[in-house]
Parts: structure tokens; sequence; C-alpha cells
């Protein structure tokens, strides 16, 4: 938001001073109509197109450098809403697809300096999309594809869910009545086990007692993300069950959309309240560091830059504890890419878009690629399995290497 | 009245990525989303990449006599982008690249697309030791058109409106033929336009319906190392004036002069027009507040500079503050100064806005703040002295409810009202005029200057296919 302006002069005062956002407070994850007095507030003027003010104006929104048109930007999309509510448009096929063609990474959000569409328009984002879905134009085919294997197997890979704990190694240490789980998520469990592995490991080395659910599925952030509301919170209330059978009193993710999922979508959006302590890795190794002297024992010398993923940095506020974390790393040198924080270009796999827009999400993948080796940094980490995923796939050449934080953190420990 | 036919030739010169004619995409392009002005209707949106491409466009739509209109973010406060006839709306943000930066000559080439972030950041990035001109409109707006269509920039002070920031130009005519104008018709040098025949007024004030302009060359700056940015208060209108044209007059490396009222002042501070004092005469505030930015080469300079300014001030009872006692007016620009259109919470903004003679500007407040008043509106006023006090804009912004037809109406009466009334002052001559508006051009221009606009026009849009029913264009 504007830092300076005009202030009221010492003795004369200019004006009362009346804020916008003390003016209108609203609820958050409401629908459209909550917010209908906001949308048209919105001029297009294209402040939400480039990172304001800072990282040399670059641009901030993959769905509008991709897309290209008007509609694609954030400004198009509130105009667009306001058409909808006020019918001057009416729902089509080609409507839903603009609104789904977007990995809801808010980093357009965050540049829009009215207060209003500054910290309500991620809301109509999500509300458009809920009723895409109610008018029977949304999700798309691909996301339907995959809510589909997830209501019967757990899990949107296309595998089963009897082989969910494949990757679990018969050398991890558990405690069956431990009140601490390790949630680890879809894509460390079939996609990027790795991460699973390390992240037990490093529980072991840390002497945390915890535990696997055996029957663990999927958080529903790929269900809720493309506007499927209920069939997301039937989800979650398994989930919430299974949590609630095993007596599980904190949870450890390593996935930044199932971090945001459980601790934020369940009590604020499905409410339910399940009171459990939801915590990302980094964030707990960054709190055992704290209390335990040296857990680093080793050096890994390597010069890396971190990628914030969207829903553990401008979703959830979290940029510092992964940043903390790296640093603390004996040998680690961390260097910033030019948009970083919550300016961070998306890597384009969020909110549905690698599934259904494979195009645009190669497009937002690659210009992260090109953008961490602009720094010289011989790798890209990340504290996501979806975001390393995208980050394997689209690296060229072997040009830079990619990593999750919890496999650096193993190589300390 | 676009068929497939022509879409599909469309999509063979740019790319079927690149046009479009579904109506989802096209509701953006069919109104400024901004002004009060009546909403107009795109057929089809065609995103070039080159000038070759433009070219190729306008030869399709004067084929098929389909109307043009040159687009880049489609927002200015005279809705002059709107297509009022139909057809093509040319997107021209795909070029939006920076080609060359003449550091000896201090000018940037650029493509017609660009907008004030694109140019921003790659100056920070690339030359930090040189600046543009730039607007107070939102980051995402044109370069280009600003300076074809007289908009102000922050450097107003020494280089004058927009259109005298331009040193040269790339442009496809309405009859579809690529042209070249200032030196680089003659060379590969972009330094101006002096000595040839200046041929840049053939797209400077046409609100583009004379031709697409592809490239131009813009002016930089020096970023001196010492600057300050003063902000002053006085009571009254008439007592501050008098002080900032003396100050205009008094060089102290002054760059810009702004003048506000109290109700422009409170709409840039994030105020909502609902809860704030309407009048500050009434209510014993200083209506009065300016923006005073200086520059030098050395600190001695500086110093004495800010000096004179103070002083100034002083004896014209304008009490002044620095950035180091904590107040500037605006953040750097481009800054999304978003008061202008949602002041009223409404997403509605326009203005009457005028250049004029510097001796009239207290004069076109008050008319204007008449008007506002006795419609319950907060007057919000806002003057730029140009180029060391040669002339000045005055202009005076409404909001209303984009969403409520009745406010929007109430609006075009009120915004009428100042227009007729600000034309009691000979020489305040509106720009980027809606239609409307434009009339009074016509009515009072001398008339064989009228005939030679028109002469021109036909000459460069035989078809009349550029941008009709805006400005100069076809009605």
């Amino acid at each position: 938001m504007s830092k300076r302006r005009v202030r009221n002069l010492p003795g004369m005062g200019i004006s009362k001073i009346t804020l916008a956002h003390e003016n209108q407070k609203l609820e958050r994850y409401q629908d459209l109509t909550h917010y209908q007095e906001i949308f048209f507030q919105c001029g297009k003027c294209g402040t939400c197109r480039t990172v304001y003010k800072d990282a040399n104006w670059s641009k901030v929104c993959p769905s509008g450098e991709f897309g290209k048109f008007e509609a694609y930007y954030l400004g198009g999309k509130n105009l667009l809403t306001w058409a909808i509510t006020t019918d001057k448009l009416k729902w089509s096929e080609n409507l839903a697809k603009i609104f789904y063609q977007c990995s809801v990474c808010l980093a357009c959000v965050q540049q829009c300096q009215i207060p209003e569409i500054h910290t309500y328009a991620g809301e109509w984002l999500m509300a458009m999309r809920e009723e895409a879905v109610k008018v029977g134009y949304g999700p798309m085919p691909e996301q339907t594809k995959y809510t589909d294997h997830i209501m019967t197997e757990k899990n949107p890979y296309m595998e089963k869910n009897e082989d969910r704990l494949k990757w679990l190694p018969s050398h991890i240490k558990q405690s069956p009545d431990a009140k601490l789980a390790y949630f680890v998520g879809c894509t460390a469990s079939y996609r990027e086990q790795k991460i699973a592995i390390t992240t037990a490991e490093i529980l072991n080395e840390l002497g945390v007692e915890f535990k696997i659910l055996e029957k663990e599925g999927c958080c529903g952030s790929p269900v809720y993300m493309t506007g499927q509301t209920e069939k997301a919170v039937e989800l979650a209330k398994m989930n919430v069950e299974r949590f609630k059978e095993n007596g599980i009193e904190k949870i450890i993710t390593s996935c930044a959309g199932c971090y945001r999922t459980l601790k934020e979508t369940y009590p604020n959006k499905f409410n339910l309240d399940h009171g459990i302590e939801v915590q990302h890795l980094p964030e707990f190794i960054r709190k055992e560091a704290k209390n335990k002297e040296n857990i680093f024992k080793n050096q890994v010398q390597m010069k890396i830059t971190y990628h914030d993923p969207c829903h553990l940095g401008r979703h959830m506020g979290m940029y510092k504890a992964p940043r903390d974390v790296l640093e603390s790393i004996p040998g680690i040198e961390l260097v910033e890419m030019t948009r970083n924080r919550h300016n961070a270009w998306c890597c384009g796999s969020g909110g549905g878009v690698r599934s259904a827009f494979k195009e645009l999400s190669s497009f937002a993948g690659k210009e992260r690629i090109e953008e961490a080796m602009e720094t010289q940094a011989e790798a890209i980490v990340s504290s996501c399995p979806f975001c390393l995923n995208q980050f394997k796939s689209n690296i060229e050449n072997d040009g830079i290497k990619a990593y999750d934080i919890s496999e650096l953190v193993r190589k300390a420990i | 009245m676009i068929d497939n036919e022509i879409i599909t030739e469309l999509e063979g010169i740019v790319g079927e990525k690149f046009v479009s004619d579904k109506p989802e995409i096209n509701y953006l392009y069919h109104y400024d989303f901004i002004t009060a002005e009546p909403e107009g209707k795109c057929d089809c949106v065609v995103m070039p990449n080159s000038a070759e491409e433009v070219q190729e466009i306008v030869k399709v739509a004067n084929q098929y006599k389909i109307p043009i209109v040159p687009w880049v973010s489609g927002i200015n406060f005279g809705s002059l982008a709107t297509p009022r006839k139909g057809g093509i709306v040319v997107d021209l943000r795909r070029l939006n690249r920076v080609l060359e930066v003449n550091e000896d000559d201090m000018y940037a080439v650029v493509e017609g697309g660009i907008t004030w972030a694109d140019l921003q950041g790659f100056l920070e990035k690339k030359h930090p030791n040189l600046r543009a001109g730039i607007t107070w409109s939102p980051p995402g707006t044109g370069v280009v058109p600003s300076c074809l269509c007289y908009g102000m920039f922050d450097l107003g002070m020494i280089g004058g409106s927009g259109a005298e920031f331009l040193n040269g130009l790339e442009a496809v005519l309405g009859s579809g033929e690529l042209v070249k104008i200032g030196s680089c018709s003659i060379s590969k040098h972009w330094y101006g336009r002096q000595p040839l025949p200046d041929l840049a007024g053939l797209f400077i004030g046409w609100e583009g319906t004379t031709g697409i302009v592809t490239k131009a060359a813009i002016k930089l700056w020096p970023r001196l190392p010492y600057n300050e940015v003063f902000t002053g208060a006085t009571l009254r209108m008439d007592d501050g004036i008098p002080v900032m044209l003396k100050l205009a007059k008094a060089g102290l490396g002054i760059i810009d002069i702004v003048v506000v009222n109290l109700g422009w002042s409170q709409s840039v501070q994030n105020l909502n027009e609902k809860n704030v004092p309407k009048d500050a005469i009434e209510g014993g505030m200083p209506d009065f507040v300016c923006i005073i930015a200086t520059q030098a080469y050395t600190a001695k300079q500086h110093e004495a500079q800010c000096e004179a300014i103070k002083e100034i001030c002083k004896e014209g009872k304008i009490q002044l503050m620095s950035r180091e006692q904590g107040v500037e007016a605006i953040d750097a620009p481009p800054t999304q100064v978003w008061g202008c259109w949602n002041f009223s919470r409404g997403g509605g903004g326009e203005w009457i806005g005028s250049y004029c003679s510097t001796g009239d500007i207290v004069r076109y407040y008050n008319l204007a703040r008449e008007v506002c008043l006795k419609h319950d509106k907060p007057p919000q006023f806002y003057s730029r002295i140009m180029f060391g006090g040669h002339y000045c804009v005055a202009r005076t912004n409404i909001n209303f409810n984009k969403n409520d037809p009745s406010d929007i109406e109430k609006a075009r009466n009120l915004l009428k009202e100042i227009h007729e009334e600000v034309q009691q002052i000979d020489g305040a001559i509106m720009y980027k005029s809606p239609k409307w508006a434009y009339q009074t051009h016509k009515e009072k221009i001398f008339p064989a200057t009228g005939e030679l606009i028109e002469k021109i026009r036909k000459l460069l849009d035989p078809n009349k296919i550029m941008n009709p029913g805006q400005g100069r264009g076809e009605n």
C-alpha cells in the first residue's frame, strides 16, 4: 500500500482521515453478492500487471502475460465479475475458461493500491470459480477427471490409494501413539517421494515422535482451488475425522498447498474448526534449530535461490521461515531473484492450471527458471513438492538444479 | 460487420492467438470503465507485434471500410479509445519494447504500446542515470498516447506538455503507408523534429484519427543527485497562485509545480468523498496545496535553490514542508492515483481539463468550484504550471458511481455545466476532449484552420476508418 501521503498539516488540518479499509470491512470467503459493491471500483488501470514501485516494475501475472488480452489480468477479471453480477454478460464456456486460466497466485492483488480490491479480490476470483461450477461451466474437463479420481482414490495422480505409502522405507521410525502427524500430501507420496523420505528422516534425526496416517488422503486443495467447494468439504471432513480418530494434536506438512488448506481453508472457509496445530516444515525446523544446539552439522556448499510457493507466501504470509532455515545451513549462500516474497512470479502449477492449461503452466515455469538462472545460483529451492515437480519438468539441459528445502536440510543434519 | 473471412485474414497477419471476436474478451474493450461517456462496441480485437503487422491490419480495415481504434490501456478521461462505431480495436500492448536509449542526446526510442511501468522499469535497470518525465496516471497506461494527447508529466516545468517530449515518430497512416517523422526520417538518429517540416503535428492532438504511432523517441533527462519535493499550503487559491507563478519565473531548478485544492488532495489520500468536508472555504481550511519539485547538480546549488524557494513561499504566506519533515505529496510516479476515479468509491471519474493562460487559473477554479458546490459535490481542482510558466493546465475532476445509471447521468450533466462555465474563459481549450466537448473547438476555431484540419484528416484517412466518432474523426 502507499506508504506516504499528503498528511494533516500541523495545526491547520487538511481533512479528517477516514481510510477506506477502515470504513468497509468485509468478511472473507463469501459469495459474489457480498463483494458486489467493490468490483466496479476497478478501472482496469493496469497496476495489477507489474510489481508496484519495486523490482524494476517486472511483470507479475502469468495468466495475463500468457493470455495477453485484458480479460486475463485482474483488472479484466474484476470487470467481468461486475458484468456477470449485473447481467451485462452471461456465463459461457469461454468466460469460465478465462477465470480458470489463472493459478490464483494472487501476485496481482498485491500490487493494486485500492484497499478494497487489494484486500478482497482474491475472494471473488475464487467465488467466480464456485459460480462457474454452479452454472455448469466449471471445472475444466481435466480437473473433473482428477477430481473424480480424488473422490475415490484420494489422489489426483491416477494412482491407487493403497499405493500411497509405497515410498515409505523400512528405516523410518514411527511412533504409533504419537500425537504429531506428518501429513505427506499427494505429490510427495506419488511424485516427489524424496521429499517424503527426507522429511521423515529429518524428523527421525531430530528425535521427533511422529506417525504417518495409514489412510491419509488428499487434503482437497486441487478440488477447492477449482471451485468445487462441496466436494472439497467432503474430503476435509474425512481427513478431520481421521485426525481425530488418531488423536492428532499437531500436523507437520512439507507441502505448501496442504499447509494452506489444513491451516486456513478448513477452519475459515469450510468452518471445520479442527483445533489442530498445523506447521509447515521450515517453520518446524526453525523452531527446532532455535531450541536445540547445532542441528546442522554438515556443510552444504551451494549457491541457491529460493522460490516462494504462492500457497505459502502470498496465501499464508510465510516468507521468513524458509529463508531463516536456508541461511542457517552452513555453506549455503542464498541469493534472491528480482521478484521475490510477495512479488514472486508463480511457478505456474497451482489452481488447476497444470492439468488444464499445460502451455500456460510451462510458460510460467520456464520464466521462473530463467529468472533463477539469472542469479547464477546452482539451484532453485522451494518448499512445495508441486513447485519442485514443476521446475524439474521444465528445466532444460540441466541449466540449474531444483531441490525441496527438506533435501538441503537433510544433507545438513 | 466483421465476418469470419475478415477474422481469418487478421489471424493470418498476427496469429490466431492474438485475434478475438469473443464477447467475453471484447467486452473489456467496448468501454473505458472509468468515465461517464457512453459505452461503445468492439467487434474484434487484434494484437500486432510489429509496424508491418499494423500496416497489414490497416490495409484490411481499408479494404472492408471497417473502423479501427488504436488502443494501449483504453483509459483516459475523454474516453478516446472507446470504439464508437464498432470495428477493430488494435491493442498495441505487444509493442512494448524499448528499442534504443541514446545517452548522449538523452532519448529513448520506444514502441507505440509501451507503458509507464515498462519504460520506468527499463530505465531503472539499464540507465539509472536517466529519467523520463512521467504522468500521474497509473503505471499500466501508455507512454506514447500520453504524449500524443498532450498529457502532463512530472517534468512539466522544464519539458512542457507530453507532446513536447516527442523527438520523432514512426506511424502507419489511415491509408496504410508507414511514415517516419523527425531526424529519424533522414538518419539513424532520433534526436529531434528540427529542422525539417514538423509533421509530428499530423498525429499530436488528433486522438488517433490520422494513424497509429508504432514507434516514438521520448526525451529523457539526467537524474540529478540533489532533489527535493516541497509540499505547501495556504488558505485560498487567490493567495497561492501568484506565488507559484513568481516561482515559475525564478528558475531555481524547479522541474514541476502542481497546485491542488482541498478536494483533490483528499481524493489522493485514500479518503471517501462521502466522509470529507465539501467546502474548504466554508470550513476555514486551507484550500490551496502546492507541490514544488526542484533538483540540482551540486549540494551548494541545491541548498541555495531550496532557500530561495522557501523564501518566496514564506513571503507569500505559504507554509512549506520537505520530505525530511515526513511529508511527500505523492510517491515517485508512476503511481496508481486511484482517487481520480474512485474518490466516491463508485469507480467512476471524468474531468473537464483545459490548457489555458496562467492568468486564468484562479478564475477557472472559482467557476468550476461554484458548479460543483451547487450540485453538492466536493470541488476537485488540479493545475500544473508548464514550461517555465509559459502556460498551464487547469482541471476539475468529478467522481460518480458507475454502477448507478442515475449517478452517471448526474455526472454527465455536471461535466457539461462545468465545461460551459469555463468556456467563458478565452483560451481555455479542453484536451483529451470527448466528442461532445470537441464541438466547442469546432465552433470557435478560425475557419480556415478548421478547413485545413479537415483536409489533412481526409488526406491521411481517406476511407474515414480511423477512430471514427472521436476527436477530430468522422462524426
